[in-house]
């Protein structure tokens, strides 16, 4: 990760959360002066009404003003717990809005940086640390008013009391931050035992189909728990050194407040306060010892900082630039101009020439690393040349409109990631969406349709239901690309994944239903070949040869091509992600 | 009503119904379990209780004999008493919280223990599915479990130690106190219980959301390509975004909840305090002092409003947390089945099995899923011992099926498996494992020793017989760089092909005649996989391969073809003419109306 200055775009990214909570934010602040006004002012009152009670009047104004502060706190208080939520529900819903909207617009070879598990940790947690922003800020500045309110009244009950309480509180914080730190290290040790026995759970999941085979589940069990006896002694300890904080900090705040209290009763029998001021400084100590609730809301806040920053990264990527051009209304011609493509330092185009003509079946093939996935993937523009250009019927492709570039260009893979609600919504997917019987009539080119209808509820049946092999998978990803396919259809070998009658029929699709259109095969069988009106040999980042297969079968190193059988994945991800073995899907 | 909706809907349903009571029995029956912990904690917070008892009569005694009557040093030593409670109150606390250990902790263990086991027996049995993310976190839930269920039993306990000595000692102090006293805080009490189940649905439908949320932007995440090539983005952000709404609205409505309950406290906390001071000259008539009322006024602002917000706290956050996290835990790991190992109820065969260990498959018909196109149908195969048999394949075919079926991890819809004559069905697990080995193409190693490693599936196996087997398979320079048996090693830092090694060298090692390799040398270079297939060919037994690289169908002594349900079994030079599709797969092409150069 680069080393930003991550201080200021993160609190900038922190106001913008803060400013679309909306109206709440403003409502917040002027609740929480107004809370902390009422708690300041509550004891004081409190003790007049007390006061006014003993020396015998009826209960007049001051325990009316007492029921009205009463109301206005109970009512702020209510009021602090709705408008926390709401904004923060709002900022929060905002942020993953915006932080979404902008990953759809970054270009796919961009959002690799990131891992997916780490992108849906940002979009999803982080956000909600990040939201959260504005109301905490709030709570905790005007917690310190009545902190620091509360200390103030004191003095103006008698000196001494908060000459009392100042000299008892710092003693107060330093030990129980003291004890708090010895607790931590023992939270340090439970949380790395937990974490093992997570780990080891985690492992023997991984290795499930060997211990099925092997009959040792229980064997395994009991390995996954061995380390819970140390787990319950930390347990056992940290409960122990709890139960000691806990405790002392009951002492030191009772024993501050009963210190208050002694002084209190001195001054109450020399006259100099009364029996209310007595009652109010008692309240006014609790408020002046609240001061520590602010560590929890600054602890939020550092991390409310931390994860701005994390989602500020997802937003600071670049965005895919496209142009206003249109295509032409008929073609389908695709033309690499000295096209080159590096990944680290390796160069894996080479200034690249190429002219696929259109409505042509052409078959890609090379060596495992010769570009044949990268150049799929800038044949419909996944990835952009870092020189030269490549063109769709004479348009560059970087200058058309996304609708234009995306209706006229369509991907099979050999491993799909279907995203709907539904089957029908998965084949459906895309800028334009198909009506049902388009959905209907590519799912029967695709060879689909048949183990969809077998399915209870056919293509209605929700994704998460419908458990498919590798086959089927890509099956459903191939009626997606014939669903919107225009005038470009670029795949991945079939045979590799469907048995021969299943593909013989799919490629009989391709040559008959889909046979106007540009069609680029990734290929890697002889059978494959054979079938593409033309081959192009990717060999050294060039074009070695483009011809026919029976005409390139002569060459003894082109035969050695599909000796292979499986392809091996490739090293590069950036690479392995565009092919067949996006380890996502595995 | 849409796709979403509907299963949502469902979801929830499926949360109140089952779930709900089986988290509150688990609850119940630890809390039966440890009735004399529980006990020893009630004894324990009766002294908990002193200063709560006595904090509002000592003030009283204070002023009133002390500071009001000019006799400080009464007052100071009334206070002093008052300090003294406290001490022992604090003593009690330490004590409560000591015996709460005991109670919580074996709590975590029994259901760590259920987690683990229910995981672990679900994920290994006949036929299972592979094992969701969920089932991973379900140790992270056990935490927070743990610490929400502490939080409960404290926050229970303190509120009534609290509130009960505060009551009795208003009792004590004036007993005209009382009815101001009792019934607003009973209101309030009331008030919050029903507000209680509300907040726990909206709190649910909160999570469900945000779950839901993850889920859809896990797929988002994995699918940027996908998204890119169909231009897809619109829909993909409405997949997610129409979650991102619900849960917004969800917080909102917990929140507008939470703020009612702060509104209960409210009325349960200050409103005593409001009649006290009303009625005060009525008090005052009675004959309270104003120590009395100093008294009244503390047990209320020092006892019972606090205890009333923590329990209001207590239950609306962490008791939230643990009723919902309970639930998540028991529907999706179960709080333990033992695991059956597959104990075996039918005859007890001891699998010495006379015959030999042919495996045989007669009539094997086998779809995932009922309703799903089969993906063998009607399979006769005998693969007779010592025999060396590659199969091949498309990827998404069925190999690996095939090779549950013949290991008995999966159960076909008819037909029969059988080893040395013996069917499969109804056999243990451990049985099972002495016929046959399974190495998958996912190499478990685990965090231990070498040994404990490589011994996993014979642990009486003998060093001489460990390191002939090293050797032989090539994995002497490995293990010299992990340090020798007696080594620790851990997973994580092993290549994918380091880890497919070691496991090769347990399967090698251990008793059983039929050894399946499913892809288990994909991640090694040819000439190690080479090696590798030589060594368990020349071991003792059937070696049965599913392919990774034709050059293992070379090597072997029959192959199979599984094209679809159709199977063809045969010599590689006969299945050369035979099947095109092994044709292919090998790299072979007739150049049509030309003499074909064969290879």
């Amino acid at each position: 990760m680069e080393d930003t200055d991550d201080s200021r775009p993160s609190a900038r990214l922190l106001i913008q959360v803060g400013r679309n909570a909306g109206w709440w934010v403003g409502l917040l602040a002027v609740n929480a002066l107004v809370l902390a006004a009422a708690e300041l002012a509550l004891p004081a009152v409190l003790g007049r009404t007390l006061d006014d009670l003993l020396g015998g009047g009826a209960p007049g104004r001051w325990l009316a003003l007492f029921v009205v502060l009463v109301v206005v706190l109970s009512l702020g208080e209510a009021l602090e717990d709705l408008g926390t939520g709401a904004a923060t529900a709002r900022s929060t819903a905002w942020l993953r809005h915006t932080s979404l909207a902008h990953l759809m617009s970054v270009g796919w070879r961009t959002a690799q940086r990131f891992p997916p598990g780490d992108l849906v940790a940002r979009l999803v947690g982080n956000t909600a640390e990040a939201g959260s922003v504005g109301p905490d800020v709030i709570r905790g500045a005007a917690a310190l008013i009545p902190a620091v309110g509360g200390t103030i009244a004191l003095a103006l009950i008698d000196p001494w009391l908060c000459v009392t309480f100042l000299v008892g509180l710092p003693v107060m914080m330093a030990l129980l931050w003291a004890f708090a730190r010895d607790a931590s290290e023992l939270a340090e040790g439970y949380l790395t035992i937990q974490g093992k026995i997570a780990g080891r759970l985690v492992q023997a999941l991984s290795g499930a189909r060997t211990i099925a085979a092997a009959g040792t589940a229980e064997r395994e069990t009991k390995r996954v728990l061995g380390p819970l006896a140390t787990l319950h002694d930390y347990g056992m300890r940290m409960w122990r050194a709890q139960a000691r904080i806990t405790a002392q900090d009951l002492l030191l705040l009772s024993g501050l407040e009963i210190a208050v209290l002694a002084v209190g009763g001195w001054q109450l029998s020399r006259g100099r306060i009364s029996p209310g001021e007595l009652l109010a400084a008692s309240q006014y100590v609790a408020l002046g010892a609240a001061l520590s609730s602010v560590i929890p809301d600054l602890t939020r806040f550092i991390r409310s900082r931390a994860a701005a920053r994390r989602v500020g990264e997802v937003l600071d990527l670049s965005a895919v630039g496209y142009g206003n051009a249109v295509l032409p209304s008929a073609g389908g011609t695709v033309e690499f101009r000295k096209v080159s493509v590096r990944v680290g330092e390796r160069v894996i185009l080479d200034r690249l020439n190429l002219v696929i003509p259109a409505g042509s079946l052409v078959a890609v093939v090379g060596r495992t690393g010769a570009g044949k996935s990268l150049l799929a993937g800038l044949a419909g523009r996944l990835v952009d040349p870092d020189d030269g250009v490549v063109l769709l019927d004479g348009v560059q492709l970087i200058q058309l409109t996304q609708r234009e570039l995306r209706g006229a260009v369509g991907y099979g893979f050999e491993r799909p990631v279907l995203i709907g609600g539904t089957l029908a919504e998965a084949i459906s997917f895309g800028a334009e969406t198909p009506d049902a019987d388009e959905v209907m009539s590519a799912a029967r080119a695709a060879r689909a349709d048949a183990f969809i209808r077998h399915l209870p509820a056919g293509y209605q049946t929700p994704l998460d239901e419908a458990p498919m092999s590798g086959g089927e998978m890509q099956r459903m990803g191939l009626a997606r690309a014939f669903a919107h396919t225009g005038r470009v259809l670029i795949l991945d070998d079939v045979a590799a994944s469907l048995d021969t009658v299943t593909e013989h029929e799919i490629s009989r699709a391709l040559t008959g239903a889909m046979a106007d259109r540009t069609r680029i095969l990734v290929a890697h069988r002889a059978s494959t070949a054979a079938r593409a009106d033309q081959v192009i040999w990717l060999d050294e980042g060039r074009v070695r040869a483009q011809a026919p297969h029976r005409e390139l079968w002569a060459d003894p190193d082109y035969r050695g091509l599909f000796e292979a059988g499986r392809p091996e994945p490739d090293s590069v991800p950036v690479l392995a992600a565009l092919g067949s073995d996006s380890a996502a899907v595995r | 009503m849409t796709v979403t909706e509907a299963r949502s809907a469902k979801e929830t349903g499926r949360h109140r119904s089952g779930s709900d009571s089986t988290a509150r029995t688990v609850l119940i029956a630890s809390l039966r379990e440890r009735k004399s912990q529980l006990w020893r904690l009630a004894a324990w917070s009766l002294l908990e209780a002193l200063p709560a008892l006595l904090s509002g009569i000592l003030v009283a005694l204070a002023v009133d004999e002390g500071f009001l009557a000019g006799r400080l040093g009464i007052g100071f030593g009334w206070l002093g008493l008052l300090a003294i409670s406290v001490a022992l109150g604090a003593w009690g606390t330490h004590e409560t919280l000591s015996r709460l250990a005991a109670v919580v902790e074996p709590f975590r263990d029994d259901l760590v223990t259920g987690v683990v086991t229910g995981a672990l027996s679900s994920s290994t049995q006949r036929g299972a599915r592979p094992p969701s993310g969920d089932v991973a976190r379900l140790t992270q839930q056990v935490e927070i479990v743990r610490e929400a269920y502490a939080a409960v039993l404290i926050v229970v306990q303190q509120f009534v130690v609290v509130t009960v000595g505060a009551l009795i000692g208003l009792v004590a102090l004036a007993p005209a106190v009382l009815p101001l006293v009792l019934p607003p805080l009973a209101v309030a009490l009331v008030l919050f219980t029903l507000l209680l189940q509300r907040l726990a649905n909206q709190q649910r439908a909160s999570i469900l959301a945000d779950e839901n949320i993850a889920e859809t932007a896990a797929t988002v995440g994995a699918g940027l390509r996908d998204i890119a090539a169909c231009g897809g983005q619109e829909l993909a952000h409405a997949s997610v975004g129409s979650h991102i709404d619900n849960a917004r609205t969800a917080t909102t409505a917990v929140s507008r909840l939470t703020a009612f309950a702060t509104l209960t406290v409210a009325f349960g906390g200050w409103v005593p305090l409001i009649l006290i001071l009303g009625f005060g000259s009525w008090l005052l008539d009675q004959g309270a002092t104003t120590g009395v009322l100093l008294g009244a006024a503390t047990y209320v602002l020092q006892g019972l409003q606090p205890a009333l917000q923590t329990l209001v706290d207590g239950l609306s956050g962490p008791g939230l947390w643990l009723m919902v996290t309970l639930r998540r835990i028991v529907e999706t790991g179960g709080a333990g089945e033992e695991s059956s190992d597959g104990a075996s109820t039918a005859a007890g065969t001891d699998g010495d099995s006379a015959g030999g260990y042919d495996v045989a498959l007669s009539g094997i018909t086998f779809g995932y899923g009922a309703s799903a196109a089969p993906v063998v149908r009607d399979l006769d195969l005998t693969i007779p011992q010592g025999d060396h048999l590659a199969i091949v394949g498309p990827s998404g075919a069925g190999k690996s099926t095939l090779a549950g079926l013949m290991t008995g991890l999966l159960e076909p819809r008819a037909g029969q498996v059988s080893i040395g004559g013996i069917g499969l069905l109804g056999r243990s697990a451990r049985e099972l494992a002495a016929q046959r080995v399974l190495i998958p193409q996912e190499a478990y190693v685990f965090a231990g020793t070498l040994h404990e490693n490589l011994s996993y599936l014979r642990p009486d196996v003998s060093d001489a017989d460990l390191h002939e087997a090293v050797h032989l398979l090539g994995a002497e320079a490995l293990v010299t760089r992990l340090g020798g048996f007696a080594a620790e090693i851990d997973p994580a830092p092993l290549s994918a092909g380091e880890r497919q090694l070691l496991t090769l060298v347990r399967a090698y090692v251990c008793a059983a005649p039929v050894v399946i390799l499913d892809e288990a040398t994909c991640h090694l270079d040819p000439v190690a996989e080479a090696r590798v297939e030589h060594a368990f060919a020349d071991r003792p037994g059937t070696l049965i391969v599913i392919a990774h690289r034709m050059s293992s169908a070379a090597r072997a002594q029959r192959i199979l073809v599984l094209d679809g349900v159709s199977v063809m079994v045969g010599e590689h030079d006969d299945l050369l003419t035979r099947s095109p599709l092994y044709r292919d797969l090998v790299g072979h092409w007739k150049v049509p109306a030309q003499a074909a150069p064969p290879r």
